[in-house]
């Protein structure tokens, strides 16, 4: 089969630009969007650096115009500053063109709403329902909307950040930042320069073609092109962010690169400390840590299925003050102070201020948990066997406790492995995790299991 | 339901009322196949006021960014400012986001090529097909290009390729005073920094504000220019000049507040032109015989064309024209500036004529033959047009018929012009006699077959 380039879905439109991904894609999904927001308020967007982000943003620009709504354009910016955007301009909702953690060549439409969250499940099913029926509501000549820019996104943001971490405080740290040549590089340029923090920014031009490296926000990630700097500069910690400063990766001040599921770990840990009880919302797929160190402060953690409307819909569940914090174990962490937007920037802040507060380097912080090891694994999928393959690793491992919210997870005291299809690529993953050593011999068993159905 | 066109895509381009039937999704597709079709060196992008025109030009520059071209944005400009510059440049193409003289509700793509010219008939066809096949070049990540804005440029380019053309400081030295009506149009851009600070005129301006609407009716016909008659006494004007929306026709008012027939208009700029440099002039079916009359005066020969600037063009490239135009629409087209209709090389030339033989405007439009014009229409049923043409033939069996673009019958005292519209069931007449008895027999001859 051939691969896959494009993918329309409830997490939106994503794809290789003129090779899957065309204009006219574009411009459908932005006239659903302006059809399916309602009401007053301009839309907000913004883009990361990608080249393609240029034709992309013609494109929304033109749909949404064109569907009567006002649109601000914020230019290039992280996705948490166009959430943080439209919650500043009482918007009605807003639009982020940029593919995150995905290669160059990829570009995506991510959509929010008017509280700058993610839409629900069931708004992403609509708007996907109006992309399909292509009944766009262009509006007549005289109700078009119109165009503006607003330059102050990034320092209204810096000023919410201000207000919630204590900057001056945290300059203290010299703190080693890889940008991948994305939008976190604007954020803290202007973080150093108006609060003084002291964040050495490396990889930090914009680019629009070809990123220093796979702009993803794992452990191989950060190993190999932080620590070893982190090392010879003597910082006290090195994060790593991956295209729209969404997700952040570290490693600590002796070079150690961090699990990605640590940073999830860490914020668990520390809003559960200010608010003992609370909740910590995961998907199925995060570490079994997170359960220990709840326990540690009576919090609970509820674990959802993959993906963001998993989340989304979860927290509608819930007062916000019930919750500590969401996220994913790859980097990926919302916070209530963040109205629940996935932030690395201020999860980069929030565990700065842990180390501040707790007068702990990075790695003694990371030496108070106890070892956990998780394996992760893909594999081409073969997609009519899918079900086989579920009921026939159910069968195989008749002793565990089964869990069917996303794919099938398997649980036994002290491991699990967790098997389930990539929402945007075609791939079956598999991930195992085990307190203490890692879990080779399971992991294995259950990939050559995968393995069999792929042929 | 009657048939009104609301859109219409054909190998003059795409045109339609914005909304439900001119979509940004049509207009970029469509720009994308002419990405397609013209390269990936820059095109140039401009539009006039409308108000769905910034987004139908995000539309545009979505589909050629997509297609692979470098974009270059100059904004509100008229379309012979975009067309000059395409060419100045060395632009691959250009697109103008207008729908000319049609109502606010409507807009339109122009479309150019690397001399900022109407492509040809053939290559029409063959833009259209790649269109309708939707097989665009898709550029990759790596492969799109930027966008660029340049508004400053193309009036001044434009203003300097009309002043080769005339003598600069005998107008300025007239200092006239100047009645402009700009529609709220592309020319509220330079219109009066054209006339003011280029041409010395003392300027008084109505309708030059491009954020608002239009304060009339778009075409400037006579019966909707009667601010511009009030302006013309209450400023005591010595000429007055009205634009459309995107700049390429012109009307003309003299100094007693009357506006002028257009196909005079055309035929003083023909009068000018022919001073500076003989050669042949070419017009459409529709347009006066004065043109002739004038053209005889300077010894030069008139070549005719089917009605539509792209034929006229096409026709004066063949023949190498010295000027040309269409003499009903409003259009004066004087190739040494650029192979387009252009407002302000014809205000240019009226003023310098003005200025040479120091008569009032209303004595030089006097010094033209007189003819009688009348233009008008009438619906027919498909499938009777033919019937209709043969029965007008055989009611002057005397005259001498040309098929080139419906039927003319020329006439001893005058003629006829009948031709179907493009985009309704109308038939077009148009008949210009000596006197007004003879026009008003021939033009009731003409409606009688209906």
């Amino acid at each position: 089969m051939a691969a896959r380039s494009l993918r329309i879905s409830q997490v939106g439109l994503r794809g290789i630009v003129g090779n899957g991904l065309t204009a006219a894609h574009v411009l459908d999904f932005a006239a659903a969007f302006g059809t399916f927001l309602d009401g007053p308020g301009p839309v907000i967007l913004g883009r990361d650096p990608r080249s393609s982000g240029i034709m992309m943003r013609e494109g929304v620009i033109a749909g949404l115009l064109a569907t009567g709504h006002d649109v601000v354009d914020l230019g290039v910016v992280s996705t948490p500053v166009i959430q943080h955007s439209i919650r500043r301009l009482d918007a009605r909702g807003g639009i982020s063109i940029g593919a995150s953690h995905n290669a160059a060549e990829w570009n995506a439409l991510k959509f929010f709403g008017p509280r700058g969250t993610y839409l629900s499940s069931a708004e992403a099913s609509e708007l996907l329902d109006i992309y399909h029926l292509k009944k766009f509501q262009f509006e007549e000549w005289h109700a078009l909307g119109k165009l503006r820019t607003d330059s102050a996104a990034i320092d209204c943001y810096l000023d919410d950040l201000a207000r919630a971490f204590d900057l001056p405080l945290l300059s203290r740290f010299r703190v080693l930042v890889d940008c991948t040549n994305g939008t976190s590089a604007l954020i803290l340029h202007r973080m150093n320069q108006r609060f003084g923090t002291q964040f050495i920014l490396i990889n930090e031009p914009l680019e629009g073609r070809a990123f220093a490296h796979e702009p993803s926000t794992t452990r191989k990630m950060a190993e190999m092109q932080l620590a070893p700097l982190v090392r010879c500069t003597g910082a006290e910690a090195g994060f790593l962010f991956d295209i729209d400063s969404d997700r952040v990766a570290f490693c600590t001040e002796t070079g150690e690169a961090a699990s990605e599921e640590m940073v999830l770990v860490l914020l668990a840990d520390w809003f559960l400390e200010q608010g003992p009880g609370r909740i910590v919302i995961t998907n199925v797929s995060t570490t079994a840590l997170l359960e220990e160190v709840a326990a540690r402060y009576g919090g609970q953690v509820v674990r959802v299925a993959v993906g963001r409307h998993s989340a989304i819909d979860a927290l509608s569940g819930y007062r916000p003050e019930q919750i500590a914090v969401a996220g994913e174990g790859t980097g990926a962490v919302m916070m209530p102070r963040f109205r629940f937007v996935y932030d690395g920037i201020a999860s980069m802040l929030a565990i700065l201020s842990m180390m501040d507060r707790r007068g702990q380097s990075l790695s003694e912080l990371l030496s108070r948990y106890p070892m956990y090891s998780i394996l992760k694994g893909k594999i081409p999928l073969q997609t009519h066997l899918i079900p086989n393959m579920f009921q026939d690793i159910e069968e195989r491992f008749p002793d565990g406790r089964l869990d069917h919210t996303d794919g099938l997870r398997i649980d036994w005291p002290g491991r699990w492995v967790h098997v389930r299809v990539s929402q945007t690529e075609p791939l079956v993953r598999v991930i195992c995790e085990q307190r203490g050593e890692a879990p080779l011999e399971l992991f294995d068993q259950v990939m050559d299991l995968v393995r069999s159905y792929t042929s | 339901m009657s048939r009104a066109h609301q859109l219409k895509i054909s190998v003059s381009g795409i045109r339609g009322v914005v909304g439900d039937f001119l979509t940004p999704n049509l207009a970029c597709a469509f720009a994308q196949a002419f990405g397609t079709y013209v390269g990936p060196g820059p095109v140039v992008i401009g539009r006039d006021t409308r108000a769905s025109g910034e987004m139908l030009e995000h539309a545009v520059t979505c589909g050629l960014l997509a297609a692979g071209c470098e974009v270059i944005k100059v904004g509100i400009a008229p379309t012979p400012t975009i067309q000059v510059y395409v060419a100045e440049i060395r632009a691959c193409g250009g697109i103008a986001v207008t729908a000319s003289h049609n109502p606010p509700e409507y807009n339109a793509l122009k479309l150019f090529n690397r001399e900022g010219l109407f492509f040809n008939h053939y290559e029409r066809t063959e833009l259209l097909d790649l269109y309708h096949q939707s097989e665009f070049r898709q550029a990759t990540n790596d492969g799109i290009r930027r966008v660029s804005s340049d508004t400053e440029t193309p009036p001044r380019r434009h203003f300097a390729r009309v002043l080769a053309h005339v003598d600069v400081e005998k107008i300025r030295a007239r200092r006239f005073r100047v009645a402009l009506d700009g529609v709220n149009g592309a020319g509220s851009v330079m219109s009066v920094q054209f006339l003011r600070d280029v041409l010395g005129c003392e300027v008084h301006a109505i309708s030059v504000d491009p954020t608002k609407p239009f304060p009339r009716e778009a075409e400037p016909k006579p019966e909707v220019l009667g601010d511009l008659q009030a302006l013309i006494r209450s400023s005591k004007a010595d000429i007055a000049f009205a634009q459309d929306p995107d700049g390429d026709r012109l009307a003309v008012g003299d100094e007693t507040g009357r506006i002028l027939d257009n196909d005079d208009v055309l035929a003083l700029a023909v009068d000018c032109a022919l001073g500076k440099r003989q050669g042949p002039v070419v017009v459409n079916l529709t347009t006066s015989a004065v043109i002739d009359d004038v053209a005889a005066r300077h010894g030069c020969r008139v070549f005719r064309a089917p009605v539509g600037e792209a034929n006229v063009v096409e026709r004066m490239k063949a023949v190498s024209a010295v000027i040309g135009g269409e003499g009903s629409n409003g259009g004066i087209i004087f190739p040494a500036v650029q192979y387009c209709r252009d407002s302000y090389l014809g205000m240019a030339f009226l003023l310098e004529r003005l200025a040479e033989t120091g008569s009032t405007m209303s004595e030089l439009a006097a010094t033209l033959p007189r003819y009688h014009r009348r233009l008008g229409k009438m619906a027919f049923q498909h499938g009777r047009l033919g019937t209709m043409m043969q029965a007008l033939e055989t009611l002057f069996p005397g005259a001498k018929a040309d098929r080139t673009d419906g039927l003319k019958l020329c006439l001893e005292e005058g003629w006829i012009h009948v031709r179907a519209s493009n985009t309704e069931p109308l038939l077009r007449i148009a008949a210009e006699a000596r006197t007004p008895e003879m026009l008003e027999e021939l033009y009731r001859k003409a409606e009688s077959v209906g």
